[in-house]
């Protein structure tokens, strides 16, 4: 094809454990070589640079997401028509039905509530003196935050964390995460399926406005159960592993607790700088509707092509010295939620949680350390902790 | 330069504002509002990079 330069391809498996473990060396070498990688053993362009990323996630037209934003075609199936999966004007409406509850305007009223939630999470840990902040605070916080807004049970919500961390892996390859964790994800939508009824859902939730929105006409019955399985999926493993990522980061970084504890203000430049820096979600696909230069490399149409959020969230070229957390960078056009149409629905949400829950950290801890080495998680779609045990002291 | 307001697709995630507060601020309720009529050369540069950092992409600069 005139104006493309050879293909550069590579056959690392980019969801197998060694890569998971620590994906950036790889990723650097890939962005170095070429503005998109091939990937023979899973046939797709991996997309690393940040400007490339950000302007494929914009053009929803010739990127499609309507032909499958996961690697597998079952996966694929399964969520077609939903609100990942499609595009303009169908995806509009179906996030139109959340709209006034997700966008900050809506949230406002939640705040205090959430603050005190939050507040009450952090007291009962700092009362055990020794505890694990994933198992602990990050496993329990976002749920339940989650679960109260979609009104669900109280029963039931021990699968919400387990299936969403599957159901993120299997947007991948069948590998060997997806296939230790399948169990979880079958039990998780089995649950979810049974909350797509009013009887289920506690009255004034996000739950019963999507329910609204089948009896006004708006919505099929089936778009509804896939809209709260959409949402609460995405509104579970992200948050939960940035907040993991956070309170590691304040063990190992004293500095950082430090100016927290002395300026709550910088709560909200230190989440963005931790999405950015451990970059939670790794990165979706769209298919290209027609041939399209990125950089020098022909995408013909059909293919396959991976918005590595990760990878531009590392990209020197926009971020330098980007395997550093820099307090002071405060980079709030990093990619963490994405961009465009498809830009995070709950990324206000996810920021007044990870806010309030800073602040009560803040609050009652003096110093945080590490009485233990933290466990990654080896989840190829969304880079997570298992375990991160600390010691604190109470402020 | 002019900066194409999509107010459809605005959420009110305010990082516009927070960028070039100069330029745009978040209304009363919740959508951008421009501060200034017109985008004056002096004010390019304010304005685009508050239109860059809008997460869902519903600020354009039309040059």
């Amino acid at each position: 094809m005139p104006g493309s330069a050879a293909r550069v391809e590579t056959d690392i498996d980019m969801f197998g454990a060694d890569f998971v473990r620590n994906p950036f060396p790889a990723i650097a070498r890939m962005r170095e070589q070429s503005a998109a990688v091939y990937s023979t053993k899973w046939d797709f362009y991996v997309l690393t640079r940040y400007d490339d990323v950000r302007a494929v996630a914009a053009d929803w037209q010739t990127f499609t997401s309507s032909q499958g934003v996961a690697l597998t075609p079952e996966i694929n199936s399964a969520i077609e028509g939903t609100i990942l999966s499609t595009d303009p004007p169908g995806h509009t409406v179906l996030r139109g039905i959340l709209a006034e509850q997700l966008a900050p305007r809506g949230l406002g009223k939640i705040r205090a509530d959430m603050s005190a939630y939050a507040q009450q999470v952090v007291a009962e840990q700092v009362a055990r003196r020794e505890f694990d902040a994933v198992v602990d605070i990050s496993r329990v916080f976002p749920i339940n935050v989650v679960g109260d807004l979609v009104g669900l049970p109280a029963e039931g919500r021990e699968h919400l964390q387990p299936g969403a961390d599957a159901t993120f892996a299997g947007f991948g390859p069948f590998g060997d995460y997806l296939i230790a964790h399948v169990e979880e994800m079958g039990k998780y939508h089995a649950w979810l399926d049974t909350m797509g009824d009013r009887s289920k859902l506690l009255p004034g939730g996000w739950g019963e406005a999507i329910m609204d929105a089948v009896d006004a006409g708006k919505i099929s019955q089936l778009s509804a159960t896939r809209l709260i399985t959409a949402f609460l999926t995405a509104g579970m493993d992200t948050t939960v592993n940035a907040i993991s990522a956070l309170i590691r980061l304040f063990a190992e970084r004293p500095d950082v607790w430090r100016a927290l504890k002395n300026d709550r203000s910088l709560a909200g430049p230190i989440f963005e700088e931790i999405l950015r820096y451990h970059s939670p979600v790794v990165g979706f696909w769209r298919v290209a509707t027609q041939d399209t230069l990125i950089g020098d490399v022909m995408i013909p149409a059909g293919a396959k092509v991976q918005l590595n959020w990760a990878a531009a969230n590392h990209d020197p070229a926009k971020y330098a010295n980007p395997g550093e957390f820099l307090l002071e960078r405060n980079p709030i056009d990093h990619v963490a939620f994405g961009y465009g149409p498809h830009a995070c629905a709950g990324q206000g949400l996810a920021r007044m949680e990870a806010v309030t829950l800073l602040e009560a950290l803040a609050d009652q801890i003096d110093t945080i350390e590490l009485t233990g080495k933290p466990v990654q998680s080896l989840n190829p779609i969304v880079r997570g902790l298992e375990s991160v045990p600390v010691r604190v002291t109470a402020a | 330069m002019q900066v194409d307001v999509n107010l459809a697709a605005c959420e009110g995630h305010g990082l516009c504002a927070q960028v070039s507060p100069g330029i745009y601020e978040v209304d009363d309720e919740g959508y951008v509002r421009m501060r200034v009529y017109e985008i004056t050369p002096d004010l390019e540069p304010a304005a685009a990079a508050g239109a860059r950092v809008c997460p869902v992409a519903a600020l354009t600069v039309v040059k």
